[in-house]
């Protein structure tokens, strides 16, 4: 067991800190892996016992084993929510470190260069995280210091940054899902974009009968980080006659990732493009929502939807 | 280890629902229990179709089937002991129906319980039987352990909110168990048999629940003690007065300083608390209750007695209790909080002297534990807070373990209020139940007589819980 600790020697300072994880799984619910695929191999707790698993050499290093720690978005709901006080990011990068010296990175939730790449450099001034860096070669990701914001991705002007697995939250993932909500409900207006801080769930992982939700008149949609919005996406809900889209992000200074900024401009741009094609840009609308404040998002929404009522389908 | 048919179960339940990976195979092997076990495979079904042909298949070969809902079990129930097929049924996990007219709902078993209540919501009812874990436990786990909660010493446990249910047997077979209705004297309960069997008998795919309208007032009241012996006195006389409680929860010196680590809601470190509430349609029935409770803490010498309607305030209460186990871990950063000897019940008479004992017991082992617990309902739990990778510590808590049952059933208590007994209590349980032990190895056997249904549970499970299974943790030697 020696050996194996001493192979992990970033990791082995949480030899403590990972018996005192209860393993009560009250992360579950705050974890959008979890909440897109349902296996609780992906939710923090799974990070957790697989740390532990390593550490203690029940768990081979191999790539599915890694490939766990390698994924997450960095939100650090878990940790927040977790009254064992675990410090669950910071153990899934020290075990990065470990597992990248052993030759293995991933990807998981890591941003990864494609081959269309024109070395730019745009991505490597815009990473918030310094991870992604020009190795004389090309550009490549440091995976132990990504977050999986996916700012690179919108920033990229050749879209060669990517996200391999996105757990949903990827631009044509969201852009499926707003239409197939749109078609699927009559009484459809708005689609809901939020990002995983601004929105506290409140059906954590259950189905509701059709019965209670065939009258739904928008959905919300989580895209991480605000920063990952893009024109095509916002777009996406009026081509299947939504009658608008709000955007819920970080208030000003909250987001780890300047993410919310970059949404005011893309969003600002967008009301222009409506304003040219005579389309009301009230339509449109962007909200700032202090983390887990459910109260105002759900208020905001209301709002919009009210206003949305009151100028009708577009035409 | 067995073959397992993995084409035979990508066939039932689809390629996207099956994970034969030992790296997913090994965070299956774990609940909230010390243990750990690793399985063969886990399947996610989502029909109750798939999960016919599952049993049909495993009852054929022989294969171990554990049937797994959140997986916060603190007593090792969902770690596959001898290996086999686990079952994660949160892949069925449709609210199927709200009958408002008929006042039940029926829910598919991978509900989440705090889900299945925010849908109540909105028609102003909701579903009781409710336990601290409900964020994470779904309804299927909720009547395998017969969950209950802080309401449920008004509201009853589980089982008293379970009207019927769909059970797959051993064999695949689909039964219908219960009724719609709120009585039933039709034979034998054999939905309320289901209930505690810790997926032992059979797998419950469909559930009939009833639920209560939320009431107009609540009101939360605290009482602090300095002698643990004073508040025990007290949770006895509120409930021998008939006052009628919907929460009367006990908190120790040890929870109270753990809570306070972690979420600095400024309790007073006191040597027992107790939190009280009463519910009801109008304020002066409340009222009349909240007082009686009052004056009854206030005779036992609790001080800083106070009441509020406000919901912020209860909130705040509430929220420290629903959060005091992972909380327990912050108590001292060498010790962490395990899942051992928690949830024994007592008669009332007996609350004070207990929470006594098992303070006394930890002293004697040389170990840290609190006492804390839904007490109207009988309930107390502890915790076991020890320097895990000592192995004395373990040696120790296995013997304090040992000393808190013996005391428990001497006073004709019981090992398990809520949590169930999986392999960490058998031992207790099996000396609890010794004459009618024969009477439950009869009744698993008419239902499983091949044993594949959570085999090496209950009566089934090792004598040793220490030696069962893996520890979970790193344990130096
Ligand atoms: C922090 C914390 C606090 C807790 N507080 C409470 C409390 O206040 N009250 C309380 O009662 N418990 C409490 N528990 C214990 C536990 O959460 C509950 O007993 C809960 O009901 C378990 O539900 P689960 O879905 O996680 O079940 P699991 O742990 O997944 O399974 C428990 C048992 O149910 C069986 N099972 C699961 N689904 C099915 C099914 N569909 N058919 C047949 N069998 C099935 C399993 O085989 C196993 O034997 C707590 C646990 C934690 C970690």
């Amino acid at each position: 067991m020696e050996n194996i600790t001493k192979k992990f020697k970033h990791l082995e300072k949480w030899q403590g800190t990972l018996a005192s994880c209860i393993r009560c799984g009250y992360c579950y619910e705050h974890c959008p892996m979890f909440k897109h695929t349902g296996w609780e191999s992906d939710a923090p707790r799974a990070k957790i016992i697989t740390a532990f698993g390593l550490l203690s050499g029940q768990v081979e290093a191999s790539e599915s084993a890694a490939d766990k720690l390698f994924s997450c978005f960095y939100c650090k709901r878990c940790e927040a929510a977790c009254s064992s006080g675990v410090p669950l990011t910071q153990i899934f990068t020290d075990a990065k470190k470990d597992l990248v010296e052993m030759g293995l990175k991933g990807p998981g939730t890591t941003s990864i260069t494609t081959l269309n790449c024109a070395r730019c450099l745009i991505c490597v001034g815009a990473c918030p995280h310094e991870a992604r860096f020009y190795d004389g070669n090309a550009i490549a990701t440091d995976p132990a210091k990504c977050q999986a914001c996916g700012i690179c991705l919108e920033v990229c002007p050749a879209r060669a940054a990517k996200i391999e697995n996105n757990f949903g939250t990827g631009r044509d993932e969201l852009i499926e899902k707003a239409s197939a909500f749109l078609n699927t409900h009559k009484a459809s207006k708005a689609i809901i974009f939020a990002c995983n801080w601004s929105y506290y769930p409140g059906l954590m992982a259950s189905v509701l009968p059709e019965s209670e939700t065939k009258e739904k008149n928008y959905e919300i949609l989580v895209n991480m980080c605000g920063g990952r919005l893009d024109p095509q996406l916002l777009m996406a809900p009026f081509l299947h006659n939504a009658w608008g889209i709000m955007a819920a992000v970080c208030p000003d200074g909250e987001c780890q990732h300047e993410g919310n900024l970059k949404a005011k401009k893309i969003i600002k741009t967008l009301c222009n493009t409506l304003k040219s094609i005579d389309i009301n840009p009230e339509r449109v609308r962007l909200v700032q929502i202090p983390a887990g404040d459910k109260t105002l998002f759900q208020a905001e929404i209301d709002t919009f939807v009210d206003r949305l009522n009151k100028l009708g389908p577009i035409r | 280890m067995k073959k397992i048919d993995e084409p035979r179960l990508r066939d039932i339940v689809g390629e996207r629902n099956i994970k034969t990976d030992p790296s997913d195979l090994y965070i299956y092997g774990s609940d909230s229990s010390v243990h750990h076990a690793m399985p063969w495979a886990v399947v996610k079904p989502e029909t109750i179709l798939q999960v016919q042909r599952i049993m049909k298949y495993a009852n054929e070969e022989l294969i171990p089937v554990i049937a797994r809902g959140g997986g916060s079990g603190m007593c090792g129930q969902t770690v596959p002991v001898q290996g086999g097929i686990i079952l994660d049924m949160k892949g069925m996990n449709k609210i199927l129906e709200i009958n408002l007219e008929d006042v039940y709902c029926r829910v598919e078993p991978g509900v989440i319980d705090d889900d299945l209540n925010l849908a109540l919501k909105q028609y102003g009812v909701f579903y009781p039987p409710t336990p601290a874990s409900s964020r994470i436990a779904t309804i299927g786990g909720e009547i395998a352990n017969n969950a209950s909660g802080v309401r449920s010493v008004k509201y009853g446990a589980t089982r008293d909110a379970v009207l019927g249910m769909k059970v797959v047997l051993p064999d695949g077979e689909l039964v219908s168990l219960g009724a719609h209705t709120r009585v039933e004297a039709s034979g034998y309960q054999l939905h309320k048999l289901m209930v505690g069997s810790e997926g032992t008998l059979g797998v419950v795919v469909e559930a009939i629940l009833s639920f209560v309208p939320i009431p107009e007032f609540r009101c939360m009241g605290v009482a602090n003690f300095d002698s643990l012996n004073d508040a025990g006195h007290a949770i006895g006389s509120i409930m021998a007065s008939g006052a009628i409680p919907s929460m009367l929860e006990l908190v120790d010196s040890v929870a109270i300083k753990a809570v306070n680590k972690t979420m600095d809601l400024g309790l007073k470190e006191v040597a027992a608390a107790l939190i009280f509430e009463a519910d009801g349609m109008v304020k002066e029935a409340v009222d009349y209750e909240i007082n009686k409770m009052k004056k009854i803490c206030e005779k036992h010498n609790g001080q800083d007695i106070h009441a509020s309607y406000d919901p912020k305030e209860r909130e705040k209460i509430f929220m420290g209790r629903k959060k005091l186990f992972p909380a327990l871990s912050k108590y001292d950063d060498n010790l962490a909080s395990t899942a051992l000897a928690d949830d024994m019940a007592v008669p009332y008479s007996k609350m004070a002297e207990m929470a006594g004992k098992i303070h006394e017991i930890a002293r004697e082992n040389n170990i840290v534990m609190t006492a804390y617990g839904h007490c109207g309902s009988g309930c107390m739990h502890t915790k076991i807070l020890m320097d895990t990778k000592r192995k004395d510590q373990w040696d120790s808590a296995k013997k304090a373990i040992t000393q808190v049952y013996e005391y428990v059933r001497s006073v004709n208590g019981t090992t398990s209020a809520e949590h169930g007994i999986g392999l960490s209590k058998a031992e207790s349980f099996k000396i609890e139940k010794a004459d009618s032990l024969g009477l439950l190895t009869s009744i698993k056997k008419a239902l499983d007589p091949n044993n594949i249904l959570n085999p090496g549970k209950l009566m089934q499970a090792p004598e040793n819980w220490i030696t069962a299974t893996n520890l979970r943790y790193s344990v130096n030697s």
